[in-house]
């Protein structure tokens, strides 16, 4: 009869039927799991122009932390320094489902048809640490004019007067010339006064510290070792720099910095850096975060917490820009960056046993 | 008859025409630079620095020359700069106590022995799986400067112990007068043995040999070479002192490079063997030799020196930054090429790579002096490549075949 021979056949088939399918079910199903969460919820892309840079892993962690305690998603692409690869980085990540985008462009200049096709897809940007000049783009970033202040104000604190050499960073990015404007936005009084004499100004490709340090080696010569500061743009340079005056027993010549790294907290420990200007990227990184949810809701750049109207940029157009306060970082205050779990105590201080900062003076 | 003739008049003297033109442009620039600085660009100390500026373009140009002469590339030294150096950094300053004495010896070999690795990682891919050295380097450039970033994720290591500091020129750097002296009398006796013995050697066998003014004319360059640079090293004091420097570190380190790489090429198997197979790889391995092994020697040499660049670099910068040797593979073949070197493959000249890196680095160590922008050094450097590479290309078609 059929029912008695064919159903345990037929069950076997059924058997064998879900047996093929297990993997796709739970495919599906694990797939329902992910993606039941998402429904609603904000997708955040960001897309890095490289990670090359000491700070840019403290941003992401500072963004991906902000981002899990609001309930957001993270989604990521890095450029590796190419304009092209980064046009095509924003593309994928609205396809991948962004609602709105962090970009810290390469070239800012050479996003903008990219950046212009995502505000028409009505995925707000965030311009993150570097400008780009696009109506309705928040520029979010630390105040690098004010970084380059802080730096020259004070180098000529220490230097009022003398021989000055000013060793800026990558000719192509638009910060440099930003933290250059800065400090010349302090020293270009004392410079027409004749009270300080600028004997040596150089841009440095890529910020590479080894071209920095060959770049000191040679201003040096030139000068005879004449040279009473130098107003060095960032970090990585300053090491280069600092390793060329050592050469030449000249440590203790005031140089500046900015980014806070480790190295250069210990140098300025040492006393053979003067200042670093701090950043502290994890606050612009939960900054961009909570901002980047906010505009994904639907609100206006302007109508951000802590945005004000900005026209400093190089093409003089207005923009609704946050830029936090960067902190002068030297011997006096080395304690800001340790309390802060910046950097650890014993990184800062070994070896500084001559003359210790205050920060390290043993209780 | 016993043999050819011996050559008669100038062409006795065996001068290399690239060595000699990279040579006179060498000197044609740095005493340009120096009426245009007003003196500066031929002081001992520049001098010095400009030396120390060299040695690590120089050393990887070495390595190089074996690379192209073998008819390959290898685009990936920059990265392996950085790879090593920060090898070398983290090594000494985490892996051991600070302050351990036999940490940053340790910490050299190892990094030294990553670069052969890597050396030798990518001359497998280039001789055994048949992929283009180009591509494979071009990975590796890739894939190594990557690894140097996530090794501290991106942190900058400093200070380094200053036993390995002293590694790379600096205030406590170099060998000091007189030590300086010892070696370069050392080098000119030694010259002066070897050129002796050779022309013993050859009349005993009846081959003839230059004539004599022609070697003492050799002789008596080379010596005044050797201890004219010995002589400059001196001449550059500790600050406010009077205390000789003498030959700083790094230029030790591409004195000793040079020799070793050139003796390998010149007078090694190994080196013909590199040479055929760039000249011909087809009738070299139907020759016999053993094809790919050569290849991934040549490599691993590669790797070995590009370690030992990143060894010095990063004594030299006091630190391990994941960005040192960025470029690096630039500068590296432009040297090798001004000095000899053709990409067709085939033949080369150490010196003459040592002798373009020297007048690549002139370049820019003159115009910074000068205070050019960086955007205009980079243009002057492009075209003086393009001009220097075209002279000698020009006359050697004319004088040789």
């Amino acid at each position: 009869m059929i029912g008695s021979t064919d159903r345990p056949q037929f069950g076997r088939a059924i058997a064998r039927l879900l047996r093929s399918l297990r993997w796709p079910i739970h495919g599906l199903g694990a797939a329902l799991l992910c993606a039941g969460p998402a429904f609603g919820e904000v997708a955040v892309g960001v897309s890095w122009s490289n990670f090359q840079e000491e700070r840019w892993k403290t941003d992401e962690a500072a963004i991906v932390a902000e981002l899990e305690r609001l309930g957001a998603r993270y989604l990521s692409a890095d450029a590796q320094s190419s304009l092209e690869k980064q046009a095509a980085d924003l593309e994928s990540l609205i396809a991948r489902g962004a609602d709105v985008l962090i970009v810290l462009p390469q070239d800012a200049d050479a996003l903008v048809p990219a950046i212009r096709a995502a505000q028409r897809e009505g995925i707000p940007v965030i311009a993150y640490d570097r400008l780009i000049e696009l109506p309705g783009v928040l520029y979010l970033s630390f105040d690098n004019r004010e970084v380059g202040r802080i730096q020259a104000r004070v180098i000529q604190q220490r230097v009022p007067n003398g021989r000055y050499v000013f060793v800026k960073g990558s000719p192509q990015d638009p910060n440099s010339h930003f933290v250059h404007a800065g400090q010349l936005d302090v020293l270009r009084p004392s410079i027409e006064a004749g009270r300080i004499e600028v004997v040596g100004d150089q841009f440095v490709d890529g910020w590479l510290p080894e071209v920095a340090q060959r770049i000191t080696d040679q201003l040096l010569t030139a000068n005879a070792d004449d040279i009473d500061a130098i107003v060095c743009s960032n970090d990585g340079m300053a090491g280069g720099v600092v390793a060329a005056l050592s050469a030449r027993g000249l440590d203790g010549t005031p140089v500046s910095g900015q980014d806070g790294d480790h190295a250069a907290l210990h140098r300025i420990a040492l006393g053979t850096q003067t200042v670093s200007v701090w950043k502290d990227s994890r606050a612009l990184g939960r900054r961009a975060a909570a901002a980047a949810v906010l505009l994904a809701d639907g609100t206006a750049p302007a109508a951000i917490p802590g945005v004000r109207r900005w026209t400093d940029g190089p093409h003089g157009r207005p923009v609704d820009a946050i830029l936090l306060e960067p902190v002068a970082i030297t011997r006096d205050n080395l304690g800001v960056v340790i309390e802060a779990n910046w950097v650890p105590r014993d990184v800062v201080c070994r070896g500084a046993t001559a003359a210790p900062p205050p920060a390290c003076e043993v209780p | 008859m016993n043999g050819p003739a011996p050559a008669r008049g100038l062409r006795a003297l065996d001068i290399d025409p690239s060595v000699a033109g990279i040579a006179l442009a060498l000197a044609v620039t740095a005493i340009g630079f120096d009426l245009a600085s007003g003196g500066i660009f031929l002081t001992p100390r520049n001098l010095s620095n400009l030396a120390i500026q060299s040695s690590v373009v120089g050393i990887m140009a070495a390595g190089m020359v074996l690379v192209i002469g073998a008819r390959h590339i290898d685009l990936a030294v920059g990265s392996i700069v950085g790879v090593t150096g920060m090898a070398a950094a983290v090594i000494q300053v985490e892996w051991f106590s600070p302050d351990a004495a036999w940490g940053w010896p340790l910490a050299t070999a190892a990094a030294l022995g990553l670069g052969a690795l890597i050396g030798a990682w990518q001359g497998y891919w280039t001789a055994y799986r048949a992929i283009p050295s180009f591509i494979v380097t071009l990975a590796g450039l890739l894939i190594f400067r990557g690894l140097a970033y996530l090794w501290t994720d991106g942190r900058t290591v400093a200070p380094l112990q200053p036993g390995f500091e002293r590694l790379g020129g600096g205030i406590d750097g170099s060998i000091g007068g007189p030590w300086s002296l010892a070696l370069g009398i050392l080098a000119v006796a030694a010259i002066g043995a070897a050129t002796a013995r050779r022309r013993a050697e050859r009349r005993r066998h009846q081959i003839p040999t230059r004539p004599l003014w022609a070697d003492l004319v050799r002789f008596g360059v080379a010596a005044g070479t050797i201890l004219g640079f010995v002589a400059v090293m001196n001449a550059y004091t500790l600050p406010r002192t009077d205390v000789a420097r003498g030959i700083p570190l790094p230029v030790l380190f591409l004195i000793a490079t040079a020799i070793g790489v050139d003796s390998l090429a010149r007078r090694t198997r190994f080196g013909r063997h590199a040479f055929a197979l760039g000249s011909d790889p087809e009738a070299t391995a139907l020759a016999g030799v053993r094809v790919q092994r050569v290849t991934l020697w040549v490599f691993a040499l590669m790797g070995l020196l590009a370690g030992l660049a990143g060894v010095l670099t990063s004594a030299r910068l006091g630190a391990g930054a994941n960005s040192m040797g960025t470029l690096a593979e630039l500068r590296v073949i432009a040297a090798a090429v001004i000095g000899g070197t053709s990409l067709r493959g085939g033949s080369g000249s150490v010196v003459g790579a040592l002798l373009g890196a020297l007048f690549m680095q002139s370049l820019e160590n003159g115009m910074v002096l000068l205070g050019v922008s960086s955007a205009l050094r980079q243009i002057c450097i492009g075209l003086v490549l393009l001009l220097a590479v075209w002279i000698d290309s020009a006359t050697r078609s004319r004088g040789h075949s």
